[in-house]
């Protein structure tokens, strides 16, 4: 276990800037999740602490100590990868055990721990198999199992869900969950499902362009988003994002009119979760607009309104019915959060 | 549905007649390697078969033994040599992002564009300060040239299939560079690396115009062997056939291994 720092880390390629100046601390036994959409530099992030990538500049600390030039194997990490880099010519046992043997574990250790292991990601009866032989979620835990087999520094695992199906990705979500809690082991996680950043994580950091946007708690990146990005990037359905402008302490937009606490201005976005607004009388609503379509998704109907061109989403009751095109009005629900952010700049505004 | 099977048969009539233009000389070349002597020029498939062309090549003055050894020890130690070289080369090509890599590995191919004819006096002429003409390791030093970036760019494109995935996981497990290219990179390239050393050893043995001008006695190969069946009295037909027997079999056999091996693919299951 340890805690890593990054100091002011670049990556480059040629011209182009992967990551810039990154600073970074993940504590002793965090889980840190590396959040944002592909090319915005998480990955590459994430190969530098594994040194598959090399440091254009800045340092990269394991408690205190600094390991840019130490190469992948002498930086005691375990890595999990997204299409699960395993030995296909190797058995699943030896693919488990593979790790330990590099370290001269002996044969009969070896196969106690790899049976060991092999029980706890629920492998125990595959052992003889090879790879080709496994479905895609037996694959994964196999990848698990050989990053588990031995109690390194550091987990590092890039997107290790993503080539599952939905159902099994939210099982393996929480025996992830629990294994960290069980190993208490610093982790690294890389992905761009914003669920899987949510409910993972201790915090998440969330990358756009090769710069970390907003660092923060899972609770505090829902409801505090720094920028527009991440306002838009965290939620689901994701948070409704209105153009307009301040006047006279009210926020003024096609169809909608609400109070607000912020001085006067244009150019302004506000953002409102559908999930904080309920269905109103449309006389006296403060969003108006006309029903455009209904989705049913189980315990709530997400109502989406369409106004002169703009949508805003609600989550409503399960046994909301209404026509197609009729007028509805949507109100925020007392203690609702709503959010300004400038439109130019995409900064959150703070009353 | 008619003409579907007009083009059914009309494909079929093609490809038999192409097999046919190919095979005939090589049906025929086995066929005289059996005949007699007097029968040799005759059209006729009747004859009776005889095992003496061959007792006649082994023995005095043609000696094709010496030649068979010749040929299968260039042909092997060229491939010993050249394989494991070509594959660590390979490997770095594929892999390592080095300045002017792109440069150097249209050098290596560039070797290639060459015509043999060009470079065959320079061989001879350094071969003969070096006092190596009309030795094993002369032919083994050109074949070496001639091969290997043959085989590097050959192994080079078995090595890129290879998800890099599996070796970046290994480092991480803990292996160092050699480490993985031995527990990884080899046994998933195995296939491809074969393959590769049985088409070197096959341009290897039949390989004949450096050895015609580089060997006159002691080194003889198989292909130049051949020729000396073209004597005073005339060609020996019978006795080429026999010889070319000798040269064709193993590529026969290879080619056979080749088959097995090419089609099968390691690399499945490493990843998604």
């Amino acid at each position: 276990m340890a805690e890593v720092q990054l100091v002011d880390v670049e990556k480059r390629y040629g011209d182009f800037l992967a990551v810039t100046r990154q600073n970074l601390t993940i504590k002793d036994g965090e889980f840190l999740v590396l959040l944002g959409p592909s090319g915005c530099g998480k990955t590459t992030t994430m190969r530098m602490i594994a040194g598959l990538e090399e440091i254009t500049a800045g340092n990269l600390l394991f408690a205190g100590e600094r390991v840019n030039d130490k190469a992948p194997k002498d930086r005691d990490i375990a890595m999990v990868f997204q299409n699960y880099g395993l030995y296909p010519h190797m058995t699943v046992a030896d693919n488990i055990g593979y790790p330990l043997k590099l370290r001269g574990v002996d044969r009969k250790t070896r196969t106690a721990r790899v049976q060991e292991t092999a029980e706890k990601v629920e492998l125990g009866a595959l052992l003889k198999r090879r790879p080709s032989e496994l479905s895609g979620g037996q694959r994964q835990r196999v990848a698990l199992a050989r990053a588990i087999v031995r109690t390194p520094k550091i987990f590092l695992m890039d997107e290790p869900l993503s080539n599952l199906d939905a159902k099994l990705r939210v099982t393996m979500r929480a025996e992830l969950k629990h294994l960290h809690h069980e190993l208490g082991v610093t982790t690294v996680y890389v992905t761009h499902d914003q669920m899987e950043a949510m409910t993972l994580a201790h915090r998440v950091a969330v990358m756009r362009e090769g710069r970390i946007v907003q660092l923060d708690t899972p609770k505090n990146i829902y409801s505090e988003p720094a920028d527009l990005f991440v306002a838009s990037f965290i939620g689901s359905p994701p948070m409704n994002l209105i153009d307009g402008r301040i006047s006279g302490g009210r926020f003024e937009a096609p169809g909608v009119s609400l109070p607000v606490e912020a001085t006067d201005r244009d150019k302004v976005v506000m953002g409102i979760r559908p999930e904080d607004l309920e269905l109103t009388d449309p006389a006296s609503a403060p969003i108006s607009g006309r029903v455009y379509a209904l989705e049913l998704t189980g315990d709530s109907t997400l109502v989406t309104l369409r106004e002169q061109g703009s949508s805003i989403c609600a989550r409503g009751p399960a046994d909301f019915e209404a026509a197609i095109n009729t007028s509805c009005g949507l109100a925020p629900k007392p203690g609702a959060r709503t959010h300004l952010f400038d439109k130019d700049s995409g900064q959150r505004i703070d009353a | 549905m008619n003409r579907k099977r007009i083009y059914w048969w009309g494909e079929r009539a093609v490809l038999v007649l192409v097999s046919c233009i190919v095979l005939f000389p090589i049906l025929w070349m086995f066929l005289t390697a059996f005949k007699r002597p007097k029968d040799a020029y005759s059209l006729s498939l009747d004859f009776s078969p005889t095992l003496s062309n061959f007792v006649t090549v082994f023995s005095d003055p043609w000696n094709l033994g010496d030649m068979v050894l010749n040929s299968a020890i260039v042909a092997s130690v060229t491939v010993l040599i050249a394989v494991p070289c070509a594959s660590l080369a390979a490997y770095s090509f594929s892999r390592f992002r080095v300045r002017g890599r792109k440069f150097l590995f249209f050098l290596i191919l560039s070797t290639q564009f060459i015509p043999a004819v060009v470079i065959v006096l320079p061989f001879f002429l350094m071969f003969r300060t070096l006092g190596l003409l009309d030795t094993r390791i002369a032919l083994i030093v050109v074949n070496l040239a001639i091969v290997t970036p043959f085989v590097i760019w050959m192994i080079k494109g078995f090595i890129d299939a290879i998800p890099t995935d599996s070796e970046e996981a290994a480092m991480i497990d803990g292996a160092s560079r050699l480490r993985v290219i031995k527990d990884i990179v080899l046994p998933m390239a195995a296939p491809g690396i074969l393959t590769s050393s049985i088409f070197c050893f096959i341009l290897t043995w039949n390989e004949f115009l450096f050895a015609l001008i580089l060997t006159r006695r002691d080194a003889v190969t198989l292909p130049v062997g051949l020729v000396s069946f073209r004597t005073e009295r005339g060609d020996l037909w019978e006795l080429m056939s026999a010889a070319g027997v000798m040269i064709t079999v193993p590529i026969f056999i290879m080619a056979l291994l080749i088959q097995k091996h090419f089609t099968r693919g390691m690399t499945a299951g490493a990843v998604k």
